[in-house]
């Protein structure tokens, strides 16, 4: 009997030694996964990053307008099944279809569909289609000897298609492009955007808002002044003025890089905020004075000392600030100011929605909003999620 | 009183600075923008049928006074911008605070009152969701605050417009009926108006709503706890007079303090709701001005406009809360 107690209390002091001994990043993990909402945030943020990022294998087409379907436009969603009237199959299906158009049809483009058995597409795994290619540098610097190219991985395999024709599980837009296709690519563009901008937006804040925090004084009254009026300016409105400067003919990617520098550009003010009042309190503690007695000069403290104390708060606020850069994108695009054809996004695929033609008749047009509210909310559970975690005062309630 | 009125005078030094560094930034965003009002105006009178030349471009610039120092101009533009005057625009040549005038007035309405209702539903609801114990409606709250957030105005305001398409077989759309839309103001007309003007005031407000429950649970769950309150339940004050006495009024201080930033938020939504929602006559000026035309004088305008009116909110806030909080005023006058 008190060999038993005395197990259980070894072990008790195990953990209560691993407790104690944790890191904090493990203490965060411990409380991270309490948290239930959170962790399935994460889940559902790591299956759309993974979707995002091999977007072009998880779909059958390109979603540029060179992978269209010309006989199929603002085609509803085919859903593939397994039976039907004329019997089952193992292999899942989808129906072919007759489009006509005439005078008894009052111009408008009618799909009759054929339920015959020759008539049907079978669904094919591991199909080969266009061509990718993943980790592929083109550096173009002056000089014809300086030009080099990292040829990357070029594959052609697709994880689904159809025997024959095209199959389009979301249905296509006006000009036969595969929504599923341009809705993952666009979580992929989403994703990037996101992470140019808070990376932008991170390192000004970490710089003024590190310089006014640690300098403190006139100095950080006039960046607090400064920092205040940009946060005055509503931002869309901003955004929408910057983003007119972009000339015409500019290419896609050009635009695309120069949104998502303006949004980092714009988007500084509150994670400085943040970082200068950290630093005000830090500033203060004896380690600090501690380390300025032994000689150490202010870029060192703020690297060596000060950042680390507070890596785990600027993680969060970063995963925080994630889906209002998504959202600033979308609403940009939009509007027809941010991203166009042929880099998708979701307000790129929106543009044209509010027309009552495809109100009434193409709902399926709406389809990627689900997915954008899901990455959104998957964001900010996590981003909650992460922020208690990493507060060691909250988690005991 | 000599303690608050300087008080004043620093808010409003301070307000007056905010308003001359926004100009300076909204400024030299329209001096960035290639091409110049001289251009616009010859390039106008070439599609007329006149033969310009560059001489001409030169007279016009003198005319207009562009040539001269930047630094100049800019102190022009602000002394004129402070008395509601920004010129003409050089696309449209109309003069923008013509153009502007009604329509600004409406949309602030609009704002104003999206963020009057915000906070109508987010004090009772909040201060409901942080005393209650109910598990049920505190997470049915955070869900809805999850998804004030996760469903922008904008897309809220498009997943509306397809549901009444879809089954009342109207889009609710624009802010007056069609006889009354260039109508001198009557009471018919008022009627109209807040027969329209609801559902973009709950669209605009929807956000904001959602992010106020937020703020003021959290806030009252502070307060909640603290001494000062159990004392004075201990003194035999209890229910709605105890919440509404004590804490309540220590939780909402704050949020006086942020309405210049709820109003900057719902701002922002505004010209894509309006787009959405085809509010010609409030803020889809702003597109037109930049996403068609380039017109920056146009958008200068509206964007100096819009921050004013927050600056004003802001000051306006600052001194209410310091007309009902001592603390507040002898924090800044130290």
């Amino acid at each position: 009997m008190s060999v038993m107690t005395n197990q259980l209390s070894a072990e008790e002091q195990k953990l209560k030694e691993a407790y104690f001994t944790a890191s904090q990043g493990q203490l965060i993990w411990q409380r991270f996964k309490k948290n239930k909402s959170a962790l399935i945030g994460a889940w559902v943020l790591i299956l759309l990053i993974f979707s995002g990022v091999f977007a072009p294998f998880l779909t059958p087409y390109d979603p540029t307008i060179s992978g269209r379907d010309k006989e199929y436009l603002n085609g509803a969603p085919q859903i593939p099944s397994f039976c039907d009237d004329n019997g089952c199959s193992l292999r899942p299906f989808i129906y072919s279809f007759e489009r006509t158009r005439s005078i008894k049809t009052n111009f408008r483009w009618v799909t009759t569909i054929s339920t015959d058995l020759e008539a049907r597409r079978y669904v094919q795994f591991f199909t080969t289609g266009v061509k990718y290619t993943y980790l592929k540098f083109e550096i173009n610097l002056p000089g014809k000897a300086l030009d080099f190219t990292i040829p990357g991985f070029t594959f052609d395999t697709h994880l689904f298609g159809v025997d024959k024709d095209y199959i389009h599980i979301f249905g296509t837009d006006s000009t036969g492009k595969d929504i599923y296709s341009r809705t993952l690519t666009a979580i992929n563009t989403s994703l990037a955007v996101g992470t140019i901008g808070v990376f932008i937006a991170f390192v000004m804040a970490l710089a003024i808002g590190g310089v006014a925090g640690y300098y403190g004084g006139l100095l950080d009254s006039v960046l607090q002044m400064i920092t205040d009026t940009v946060k005055t300016i509503p931002s869309i409105p901003l955004f929408m003025a910057l983003a007119a400067f972009i000339p015409d003919e500019w290419s896609a990617e050009a635009r695309f890089l120069f949104i998502s520098m303006v949004l980092g550009l714009i988007g500084w003010p509150t994670l400085a905020r943040r970082v200068r009042t950290h630093l005000l309190t830090e500033r203060n503690q004896e380690y600090i004075l501690a380390a300025q007695l032994s000689g150490a000069s202010a870029g060192h403290i703020i690297r060596k000392h000060l950042l680390p104390s507070f890596t785990s708060y600027i993680i969060v606020d970063l995963v925080i600030s994630f889906p209002y850069m998504v959202l600033s994108e979308t609403a940009l695009s939009f509007i027809g100011l941010g991203l166009k054809d042929p880099v998708n996004s979701l307000g790129v695929m929106l543009q044209n929605v509010t027309s009552a033609d495809v109100l009434l008749n193409y709902q399926w047009y709406f389809i990627p909003v689900f997915f954008f509210i899901a990455l959104v909310l998957a964001f900010v559970f996590v981003g909650d999620g992460l922020r208690d975690a990493a507060d060691p005062y909250g988690g005991h309630n | 009183m000599l303690q608050f009125s300087k008080f004043v005078a620093i808010r409003a030094f301070l307000a007056i600075f905010t308003l001359v560094l926004v100009s300076f930034i909204v400024f030299s965003l329209m001096e960035l923008v290639p091409g110049d009002c001289a251009e616009r105006y010859v390039a106008f009178k070439s599609s007329q049928g006149t033969v310009i030349t560059m001489a001409d471009i030169q007279v016009e610039r003198v005319r207009l006074g562009l040539d001269r120092p930047y630094l100049e101009r800019w102190g022009k533009w602000i002394f004129n911008a402070f008395q509601g005057e920004y010129g003409d625009s050089c696309i449209l040549r109309l003069n923008i605070s013509q153009l502007l005038g009604q329509k600004f007035w409406l949309s602030l309405g609009l704002c104003l009152s999206a963020l009057l209702l915000a906070y109508a539903i987010a004090i009772p609801v909040g201060i409901l969701a942080a005393t209650s114990k109910n598990a049920f409606l505190n997470n049915s709250l955070r869900l809805v605050s999850y998804l004030g957030l996760a469903l922008p105005n904008f897309l809220l305001a498009l997943m509306i417009m397809l549901f009444s398409t879809v089954y009342f077989g109207d889009s609710l759309t624009g802010l007056f009926s069609k006889q009354f839309r260039d109508a001198p103001w009557s009471y018919d007309k008022v009627l109209d108006f807040l027969g329209h003007a609801w559902l973009p005031i709950f669209i605009l407000g929807w956000s904001a709503t959602a992010f106020a429950i937020q703020t003021v649970r959290a806030l009252m769950s502070d307060e909640i706890g603290k001494l000062y309150v159990t004392a004075a339940e201990a003194r035999g004050v209890s229910g709605a007079k105890l919440l509404m006495r004590y804490p309540a009024r220590h939780a909402l201080s704050p949020i006086v303090n942020s309405l210049g930033f709820d109003l900057n938020r719902i701002f922002n939504e505004l010209p894509i709701v309006a787009l959405i929602l085809t509010l010609t006559e409030a803020g889809s000026l702003l597109i037109d001005a930049l996403a068609r035309s380039n017109d920056q004088q146009l958008a200068g305008a509206i964007i100096f406009m819009l921050t004013a009116a927050i600056v004003a909110i802001n000051f306006v806030t600052d001194i209410i809360l310091a007309l009902t909080d001592p603390r507040v005023r002898r924090g800044i006058v130290g």
